[in-house]
């Protein structure tokens, strides 16, 4: 497999884990999306080991673990205070992360638990905050990564050209 | 570090991307050595040495030798 192909095919696979993200939204089935993605990877994993033209080598090696390392010193400080945030949040509440119960009601047989909300729509609670909030970080250090790679690939000679090229 | 890889490749009439596949390497990391912005692992320098057939202080020069010279 030639290097753009292997390119290529990683843009359809994240084309079709889009698609299949919006399916398992609408589907209401959130395995769909965390199968796909898995298998997206392994998929590229796969195919980046048939690859016939030469993509990595000690340099380039070095590269990806210079920036990884500066993504990782950067993020578990950023990961650290927002998670500091969070658990200050929670357990400044009287029972930690939920609320306190209700008196209960010495006359009542039966306990009922009604939401007033709309049953409908999915309160966004402290469940859906983490986890979105989970996808913010996970995405700043995506964005970290890939700056930090830039900079090292800009440092050795990533994107040079030269009489030969040109 | 300095080198005289281009003047080896230019003695034994080889491109960079040449040279990158004897080598094994990638053409931009013939490239990053030739222009000074990485220097090779040990193991890669005698590699390259070897290849050429000569001494790794022929083809690298580091220091007062790189002054010298």
């Amino acid at each position: 497999m030639k290097r753009n192909t292997f390119y290529l095919l990683a843009g359809i696979v994240a084309l079709a884990e889009v698609g299949i993200f919006w399916l398992s939204v609408d589907l209401e089935r959130p395995i769909l999306i965390q199968v796909a993605f898995v298998l997206g990877v392994l998929l590229l994993y796969a195919a980046r080991r048939r690859v016939e033209d030469r993509i990595e080598d000690e340099r380039t090696a070095m590269i990806t673990q210079k920036a990884a390392l500066r993504t990782l010193e950067v993020f578990w400080v950023v990961f650290f205070a927002v998670s500091l945030g969070g658990a200050v949040a929670a357990f400044s509440r009287p029972l930690g992360l939920r609320p306190p119960h209700p008196p209960l009601d010495p006359n009542a047989t039966h306990m009922l638990v009604i939401r007033i909300t709309d049953p409908d729509v999915l309160p966004f609670d402290l469940f859906g905050r983490f986890a979105v909030g989970q996808l913010v970080l996970l995405c700043l250090m995506i964005f970290l990564y890939v700056g930090f790679r830039m900079y090292y690939a800009r440092k050795y000679g990533e994107w040079d050209t030269d009489e030969e090229q040109d | 570090m300095k080198n005289r890889i281009k003047v080896y490749r230019a003695m034994h009439d080889l491109t960079q991307e040449g040279l990158a596949n004897e080598l094994g390497v990638t053409r931009q990391t013939i490239l990053a050595i030739e222009k000074g912005k990485y220097d090779p692992s040990l193991d890669l320098a005698f590699k390259i040495a070897r290849f050429f057939g000569v001494a790794i202080e022929e083809i690298f020069l580091y220091g007062d030798t790189a002054e010298r010279k």
